[in-house]
């Protein structure tokens, strides 16, 4: 999950803090302090989240693009400049369109906003903002909810004692539910001081950047891992579930399947690489093999890992995490009912891994799998007829074929209660039986008018000749041998 | 997401009284062919629908799309929670003349377009003789009502799991309404009455089991009027009638308007969204060598197309107007659902790719959407599912004017069903992860990786769904864990750690021991095995003990031997509470590997004077009943601990940045001094002096052969006298370990 700063360089940043017996700190030191904490936290326990550094007053500025490299991140928040007032909602927009153009609008991204609480005045604050929302055009819409999932940090260097002063506390939380209500707003405890500054960016590493360590099981062989970006909780039914399943910390690597879905990404520290680790195992096997494994990461709720290389040579142990629920790939079943291989008869994958149990077949074919009849468009219907009338012409050769295409026909029309076309359709095979050449067969002569003559029957809805399940048969006459057999498709 | 919403459960209701078997008057001529035929042939009337027939199959057309795109489940009832996790959609299928006539029931078994058919064709069309003014709609309604009372399984299982939080499932279903209205009071009849029926219903419902009280209920009122007629209902828009009821009416004629009306309603009702693959290449049926560009829309969840719905790319929305009086707005912002109402069917253009793959696409996919093709049976769409079903994919890009090509979606096909894969087209957090020889265990090279990708390939799952428990109870799932306990509990994960796994002689012992049961055979093999080693030693044939790093030959062989059992014994213990067999076989080997009295006596007087690390691991053989744990560490014995750190330095070795292993040449005599002080606690200046003054001294000399086998430094003479006479000599050549 990528994050944005959005640090306020607006003049009221310049405010000094009253320190007894030191030197004298603005606000913006303090806000500086705090992010250092932050970069230097995400330096050392969060390396592979992007970072991006956008400055704003009147204007915003995107002084660091996204980067895992916290040096340039740090080097240009101890360069930052005062500029005029702040301008919140323009600002907004800015890291709207930054991260939009960067990771498109599906990737959930963090903004972590550093102000003082003082959000402006007049046109362009943040009070004149909110209060005109309803009465804009399309073109001109609040920049929150950002069209990405999002969770927003409001770290206020001030207390909230300041901030209840005046409406700026009103304005942050509707600026929060605003933006769909993900993520928190930080004051600052007691005094203006580091402690404090330090106390309040602790308390959003602990709850937005804190490392997710797990133990990675198979049997009795196990792992420390660290999952990145860490997996956050699933909310599935609001009414019926209303608590968001989180990933278990301990992870059933539970046995291997065949291949392909999303991303997560185990990385651990330098510490220890000459000791044996199960996950480098794995990662060799599954590589070596070409194979996935199943884990388990809850109750009911799954992924795989693989192995992943980029471009280079570099390749890791991937996980991918599936939507929470029994069944989520259907083609799998039921995870549920996936046991070992030595349970079955015989192996499933052959003697010589030949063969495959996968992917499991759904018990109904659908609509485009099964030759379904829909006369929606008249084509369809004129296609269907036609069909009947190009094997009525060739029978006896097709006489399994025109019948097979007769029934279909005759089910659904009796379906859709389309007598008439039951009807036409029986005359229109009469009219073929005139029509027949001299060098005909006879039996089609035979087969055409037992066929339109069944056509009439069903069509007066009889309940003897009008069933569903009854199919016309072919007319057993003296030259088909017994019931068009001579004719096999 | 709700599980109960209102689409939980719908309820089709169709009208089948008289004033139904009225033609459409949408005239479909069949009689085709004759223009190319004999002449002076009179062409057969054209036929047309009845308004029962455009009724029912543009019904059937909606079940089709919403059966394709989510298929009835089987109720597993022994998952509970199988019912909180999975979208499930039913349908009941209603029929009203002179009284109503229920086609289908909640049930599962019953969700299908097929056993639909069969019973409406048992109902036959409209008998337009019958008395009209026993015949009503509203039988049907009424109907309708009660059955959206009625409890489905799966809200009965939910209740029933949730226990004391049951007030959750929530009871919420549409009506969907088909008819032929006469007036809009006749409308407001029709919604007055299913608002009574349904505040009767909640009444009874709220004292009964079976029942549930509606809490919301959405009418859908279609009123299918004749081609040429001028309606006499008006459109109105959703609205509000009670807290309970909401009702839209939708005025429509017969044929393609209705069909393209209920295509959507289907999207509106189920989420869905449309994509229309364009610049299908295909063969033309005349001319086999020239292909044309078709296309053919899809329908599918509409979270298929969330990168397009957020970031507002409405540029490449395709305005389809399909039906011809209705205007278009224009406004592409209205994309949403107003665009909708107003007649017009939106969908997403994308562009036919070359078919090929390549994995590296396959790890950036975000999802998987079922499709249903809106022209099933149209040539284009079934050649297009057909190359899918046969197990091709496609890719699918967006169409740009300018700019790289962007690839967005794929459509690929697992086990007869299709699906639009999204890819990811932006740049992915995930890139330049870093190596995982980078992290912990990276630096480490005798991995058994070949013997893991073995121990996976025997560890694989496969599909048990008639099966679901044992005997022991248990779910195809967990025996799969158990089985990989069983597999795992001696698995040491580096060749050097094992003696065992590197001997193709100890494999059929390995592989029948991890049993859950053993048979009679199966003991035998495992004996055989153990024979078969005690022969291996007998004849001191040798054994692929690691010397990775170990100076000279590595331990001697009897030494290699004790390794080797004491290993094979760790293995054998860890099952040995499986069963009897089991256990037969650890007896095997300790009755088989135990030495006559006299050499293991003289083994001890040997040991005695050996340092410290034979004692540990003789507590270690008292500890070893308690548990398998400490096991593997006390198999690593003097030598075991310096092979580890010769070998940990032959890792280092091999990865370029690491440090120049500190000590190249062998240790040589020193080792045992060092060792020896190791085990006598603190060390003082002077030995600590000496020692490095040895191991100096020892570079630059090759050592005495003998002070090399020494024990104590004391070098037996004229070994090879003992050697011809077939005496033992192993005993001093121990000391130097």
């Amino acid at each position: 999950m990528p994050t944005v700063v959005l640090m306020d360089a607006s003049l009221s940043m310049t405010r000094p803090v009253s320190l007894e017996g030191s030197e004298e700190f603005q606000r913006k030191n303090l806000a500086v302090h705090g992010l250092t904490m932050l970069f230097e936290h995400m330096a050392t326990n969060y390396r592979l989240e992007f970072t991006a550094l956008v400055v704003f007053s009147s204007l915003w500025e995107l002084m660091v693009p996204f980067t895992r490299d916290y040096n340039t991140l740090q080097e240009a928040l101890n360069n930052l400049e005062d500029y005029d007032k702040t301008c919140l909602e323009s600002a907004l927009q800015g890291v709207s369109n930054i991260v939009q153009q960067e990771w498109g609008s599906t990737c959930p991204c963090q903004v972590v906003l550093v102000t003082d609480g003082a959000l402006g005045i007049g046109r362009g604050s943040l009070r004149h903002s909110l209060a005109t929302m309803k009465q804009r055009g399309e073109d001109k819409k609040f920049p929150l909810p950002f069209p990405f999932p999002s969770k927003l940090y409001i770290m206020c260097i001030s207390n909230a004692e300041e901030l209840q002063a005046t409406d700026a506390m009103d304005n942050l939380e509707q600026l929060l539910t605003l933006s769909g209500g993900e993520g928190h707003i930080f004051t600052m405890d007691g005094p203006l001081c580091l402690k404090s500054v330090q106390a309040m960016f602790g308390k959003l590493i602990d709850q937005a950047y804190t490392p997710f360590h797990a133990v990675l099981r198979c049997g009795n062989l196990a792992s420390d891992v660290q999952v990145f970006p860490r997996p956050e909780p699933v909310l599935l039914d609001d009414e019926v579930d209303p608590v968001p399943k989180a990933v278990l910390t301990e992870a059933d690597e539970v046995g291997a399947g065949t291949t392909d879905d999303m991303e997560e990404d185990t990385s651990t520290n330098q510490m220890a690489g000459k000791s044996p680790n199960f996950c480098v195992l794995l990662h060799g096997s599954l590589k070596v093999e070409g194979m996935v494994a199943l884990v388990q990461l809850g109750p009911d709720w799954y992924g795989m890992l693989y192995s992943q290389a980029d471009s280079k040579k570099k390749s890791n142990l991937m996980m991918s995490l599936f939507e929470p629920g029994p069944e989520p790939l259907p083609w799998l079943g039921k995870i549920s009912q996936l046991g070992p291989i030595s349970d079955a008869l015989e192996n499933p994958y052959g003697e010589d891994d030949s063969k495959s149990p996968f992917p499991v077949q759904p018990k109904n074919k659908r609509s485009y799998a099964q030759n379904v009849t829909v006369w929606i468009k008249a084509s369809g219907l004129q296609t269907d007829v036609q069909k009947i009338l190009r094997n009525a012409r060739k029978l006896p050769e097709k006489t399994q074929t025109f019948y097979k295409e007769l029934n279909r026909l005759r089910k659904a029309a009796l379906a859709f209660g389309f007598w008439e076309l039951l009807k036409c359709v029986a005359e229109l095979l009469e009219r073929e039986c005139t029509l027949l050449p001299d060098s005909a067969h006879p039996d089609a002569a035979f087969q055409l008018s037992h066929a339109a003559q069944q056509l009439k029957l069903a069509s007066t809805g009889d309940s003897q000749y009008a069933a569903f399940e009854h199919n016309i048969t072919p007319m057993l006459t003296d030259f088909s041998g017994g019931g068009g057999g001579a004719d096999r498709m | 997401m709700k599980t109960f919403s209102v689409s939980h459960k719908t309820v089709i209701v169709v009208d089948h009284c008289p004033y139904m078997a009225e033609s459409s008057r949408q005239q479909i001529e069949c009689d085709m062919l004759t223009k190319s035929r004999a002449q002076g042939v009179i062409p057969l009337a054209p036929v047309s629908k009845s308004l029962w027939t455009c009724a029912v199959e543009c019904s059937m057309e909606y079940l089709r799309i919403l059966y394709d795109i989510y298929p009835a489940r089987k109720l597993d009832m022994s998952a509970h929670r199988d019912i909180l996790a999975c979208t499930v959609l039913q349908v009941n299928y209603i029929v009203s003349d002179s009284e109503f006539h229920i086609l289908n029931s909640w049930r599962q078994e019953d969700q299908s377009v097929q056993e639909l058919m069969s019973a409406l064709a048992a109902v036959g069309p409209p008998n337009p003789r019958e008395d009209p003014e026993c015949c009503s709609i509203l039988h049907g309604l009424v109907a309708a009502v009660e059955s959206l009372c009625k409890i489905t399984e799966y809200q009965h299982e939910s209740r029933t799991t949730l226990m004391d939080m049951a007030e959750r499932v929530a009871n919420r279903g549409r009506i969907i309404c088909l008819t032929n209205a006469k007036s809009d009071t006749h409308v407001r009849m029709l919604e007055d009455c299913v608002l009574e029926t349904i505040q009767e219903q909640n009444k009874l419902a709220a004292g009964s089991d079976r029942l549930m009280p509606i809490q919301q209920c959405e009418l859908v009122l279609v009123h299918i009027y004749p081609q040429g007629d001028d309606t006499l209902v008006s459109d109105r828009p959703k609205k509000e009638i009670s807290s309970v009821l909401n009702s839209e009416v939708h005025s429509v004629r017969a044929g393609r308007h209705l069909a393209s009306k209920l295509n959507v309603l289907v999207q509106q009702h189920f989420d869905l969204a449309s994509t229309t693959i364009t610049n299908i290449p295909m063969k033309e049926e005349q001319h086999a060598n020239t292909s044309a560009n078709y296309d053919v829309e899809l329908l599918h969840h509409r979270d298929a197309h969330i990168e397009f719905i957020k970031s507002g790319m409405h540029s490449i929305f395709v305005f389809d107007q399909c039906i011809p009086d209705c205007v278009c707005t224009g406004d592409l912002h209205m994309a949403g659902s107003t665009s909708r109402d107003s007649g017009l069917k939106e969908t997403v253009t994308l562009k036919w790719c070359t078919p090929r793959t390549n994995s590296v696409e396959l790890h950036y996919c975000t999802g998987a959407f079922r499709i249903s093709p809106v022209d099933v049976n149209s040539r284009p769409s079934s050649c297009l599912t057909n190359f899918l079903l046969n197990g091709r994919s496609v890719l699918l890009e967006q169409p740009r004017k300018s700019g790289s090509k962007v690839i967005s979606h794929m459509l690929s096909c697992h086990g007869g069903e299709i699906f639009l894969h999204t890819l990811n087209s932006t740049r992915s957090t995930l890139e330049d992860p870093p190596s995982i020889s980078e992290g912990c265990g990276g630096r480490v090279t005798d991995y058994r990786i070949t013997d893991f990708g073995e121990f996976m390939r025997e560890n694989r799952l496969t599909p048990f769904p008639d099966m679901p428990v044992d005997a022991a109870g248990r779910a195809p799932f967990e025996r799969a864990k158990a089985q990989l306990e069983r597999h795992t509990r001696y698995w040491p994960m580096i060749i050097s750690q094992t003696t065992i796994f590197n001997m193709q002689a100890v494999v059929p012992l390995a592989n029948l021991i991890v049993k859950d049961s053993m048979t009679e055979d199966d003991l035998l093999t495992c004996q055989k095995t153990v024979y078969n080693l005690v022969d291996m030693e007998r004849k001191n044939d040798p054994l692929p003990i690691s010397t990775v790093g170990s100076r000279g030959k590595g331990p001697k062989r009897d030494e290699q031997y004790r390794i080797m059992w004491n290993e094979l014994e760790t293995l054998v213990k860890t099952h040995v509470g499986t069963s009897e067999r089991h256990q037969q076989v650890l007896e095997c080997i300790s009755a088989c590997r135990s030495k006559p009295p006299e050499e293991e006596e003289r083994k001890k007087r040997g040991r005695k004077r050996e340092d410290k690390e034979d004692k540990t691991e003789k507590n270690g053989k008292e500890s070893e009943e308690k548990g398998w744990a400490p096991d593997s560490e006390r198999l690593k014995g003097a030598i075991e601990r310096e092979k580890e750190e010769q070998s940990e330095s032959e890792v280092i070795k091999d990865s370029p940045d690491s440090p120049e292993p500190f000590n190249k040449k062998p240790r040589l005599a020193t080792e045992e001094l060092l060792s020896l002080e190791k085990s006598k606690g603190p060390v003082s200046l002077l030995s600590l002096w000496t020692s490095r003054i040895t191991q100096a001294n020892s570079r630059k000399h090759q050592e005495f052969a003998g002070r090399i086998n020494s024990v104590n430094n004391k070098a037996e003479l004229y070994q090879h006298l003992k050697d011809e006479n077939g005496m033992d000599v192993h005993e001093n050549g121990k000391a130097t370990r």
